[in-house]
């Protein structure tokens, strides 16, 4: 072990030394990595005085459950709960639905224009909503879309991205498929629904938790949209919680990291079901 | 199809001006409509009264609005907004560049720590990856607690080997870097992940090439790995800045914008014109003056890159 691994020296051969240092390494780092998460759950079932000693302790030395309660009823929880799952299963619902067909139109579809628009569709990666959030804002309030889920769904309904990504694995497809399909009887929606999704269950998967991820994690317009407690979102009400429990004289840090450890529940819990196609969801995307 | 075959069965009419073939293409194209509308109602239309908005003088406490010409352009550069723009831009280019390192410099090296194949390591992988799933509001929480001056363990711990730490939220010059911590922890797993899939598409013969010629295992990441990682180094480069300029959330939680606009970063700078001061006008300049910038610099990357990178995968 004395002898100082070559940099580098990972693939072709390895050296003798490497192979016992990088687990060891792996798990330092895997330790240093994993220990927010660790440290989330810790305080969040730490009493108010332990959060606060000077000298932090390691693990909390009394379980306090009642931090969950406190944040459910008095932060107003289950109710930031339910506007999240309504508005991110809207918004897979519309992205899903757009995004498919619009995938199969220019992929498959004969049209005129179609490369023209989907160069459209790939323009509108290039403006995101933090640049044109203003006009938007005004158009919903307009609307009357002020904390409503209409106006926290809608302005997300439709994603360049999941086009893009959707029209590439269709392509990967056999065109010979689609015509054998069209041959049998089937029309265009029969055509995705027999014929493409099978073929791209894994993709579409991959494709459709990642939306799902962004829906539930999204801050920045829900944060615009939906000022008020009626329709506010997990990831803001989580925010919020510093200004909620600022007034006392000390932070409760303590509840508000229950609230964070609630707030990430749904989607760790599908990471760890669905780890596999989560880890190779970006990574298809970098390829394509 | 139905309909079109239905309309092929009955060709007693005389050539309808809906053919068979004009009325499949009038469907396919159908079905890029509803994207499209959504589209120009969400992106296109509102780009463009941006533009519109910021030759106005729109401030929403009043009922009217006039056209004033370039003047929030005037303020922008040379008036008083241009002091709070140029630091923005220079503190989001901080961020960018901090987040591009650690996204790739830190997710190659991940990448080369934990490219064993194992049950053991896959853990660990999955471990690594999954922050990239915790919500930033979660994750700007925890480290809120972490890097507390007085009771967090971060400061703690420093103590230990005997430095004294600082109150690193609150601190000028260390603002923006707590913040990049927090992000950093987010991001490297996916750089790892992307870098690791694409190091096992890189073909073994290389390699085995290179050793019979007597090449280190230096010579072989610098001469094989990395170039034959080129398309997967740009992809990140581009999806990575394109996400970091648009970095709020993180900032917004952690330090919203302070101490003393030190993590000012732009679109921070463009909401609190529009959500705080309601100086939709000024806002709206800031804001085509990011589309702007961001626009250029993507483009150029892409010039740049079409000529040096090789897309063969």
């Amino acid at each position: 072990m004395s002898k100082k691994p070559t940099a580098g020296a990972k693939i072709g051969e390895k050296s003798h030394a490497w192979y016992y240092i990088q687990p060891v390494l792996a798990v330092l780092v895997t330790i240093v990595m994993i220990f927010p998460l660790y440290w989330m759950i810790a305080t969040s079932l730490k009493s108010a005085e332990e959060v606060q000693l000077i000298v932090p302790t390691l693990y909390p030395h009394s379980i306090h459950l009642e931090n969950y309660i406190s944040v459910l009823t008095r932060a107003n929880f289950l109710k930031y709960y339910w506007n999240t799952i309504v508005m991110t299963v809207g918004i897979l619902v519309l992205q899903v639905g757009t995004g498919t067909l619009a995938a199969y139109g220019f992929s498959f579809g004969e049209f005129r224009g179609r490369e023209v628009l989907f160069y459209v569709v790939l323009g509108a990666l290039m403006i995101p909503l933090q640049v044109t959030f203003i006009p938007i804002y005004i158009m919903c309030a307009n609307w009357n879309l002020n904390d409503t889920f209409l106006g926290l769904i809608l302005p997300e309904a439709v994603s360049a991205y999941y086009i893009f990504m959707m029209r590439n694995t269709f392509l990967s497809i056999d065109r010979s498929y689609i015509d054998a399909g069209r041959i049998d009887g089937l029309g265009r929606l029969g055509t995705i629904i027999h014929v493409l999704v099978p073929m791209s269950k894994a993709s579409i998967f991959t494709v459709t938790l990642v939306t799902f991820s962004n829906g539930w994690n999204a801050y920045f317009w829900p944060k615009i949209i939906a000022r008020n407690e009626v329709r506010r979102v997990l990831t803001v009400g989580l925010a919020q919680l510093k200004q909620t429990f600022a007034g006392q004289a000390v932070a409760n840090y303590h509840e508000i990291m229950a609230g964070a450890v609630l707030a990430i529940m749904p989607l760790v819990i599908l990471f760890i079901v669905f780890q596999k196609y989560m880890m190779t969801g970006y990574s298809k995307a970098a390829m394509k | 199809m139905a309909e079109t075959n239905l309309e092929a069965a009955a060709p007693e009419q005389k050539k309808p001006f809906f053919t068979a073939r004009r009325k499949a293409k009038i469907v396919d194209f159908l079905m890029v409509v509803p994207a499209l509308i959504l589209l120009a109602v969400f992106t296109y239309y509102p780009i463009c009264k941006l533009f519109q908005i910021s030759l106005t003088d729109w401030n929403l406490l009043n009922d009217t609005w006039n056209f004033v010409g370039i003047k929030n352009w005037n303020w922008l550069f040379a008036g008083s907004g241009a002091k709070y723009m140029w630091n923005s831009i220079k503190v989001t280019i901080l961020y960018t560049l901090g987040e591009l390192a650690i996204t790739m410099v830190g997710g190659m090296l991940f990448a080369l720590l934990f490219n064993r194949m194992t049950r053991m390591f896959s853990a660990m992988r999955a471990i690594i990856f999954v922050p990239k799933y915790v919500a930033m509001s979660s994750a700007a929480m925890v480290f809120l607690v972490i890097l507390n001056g007085n009771y967090g363990i971060f400061n703690y711990l420093l103590g230990l080997i005997g430095i004294q730490g600082v109150d690193w939220l609150n601190t000028k010059s260390t603002a923006l870097f707590a913040v990049l911590m927090c992000t950093g922890w987010r991001v490297v797993g996916y750089g790892m992940m992307i870098y690791l899939s694409a190091m096992m598409g890189i073909s073994k013969d290389y390699y085995e090439a290179a050793s019979l010629d007597g090449a280190t295992g230096r010579q072989q990441f610098f001469k094989i790995t990395l170039p034959m990682l080129s398309p997967t180094t740009l992809f990140l480069l581009v999806t990575t800045f394109l996400s970091a300029m648009k970095v709020f959330q993180s900032v917004d939680v952690l330090t919203s914008g302070g101490p003393s606009r030190s993590t000012e970063v732009f679109v921070y700078l463009i909401y609190r014109y529009a959500m705080e001061d309601f100086r939709m006008d000024r806002a709206a300049t800031c804001a085509v003056m990011f589309f702007l910038l961001l626009l250029i610099i993507t483009v150029s990357t892409m010039k740049v890159s079409n000529n040096s990178v090789n897309y063969d995968a």
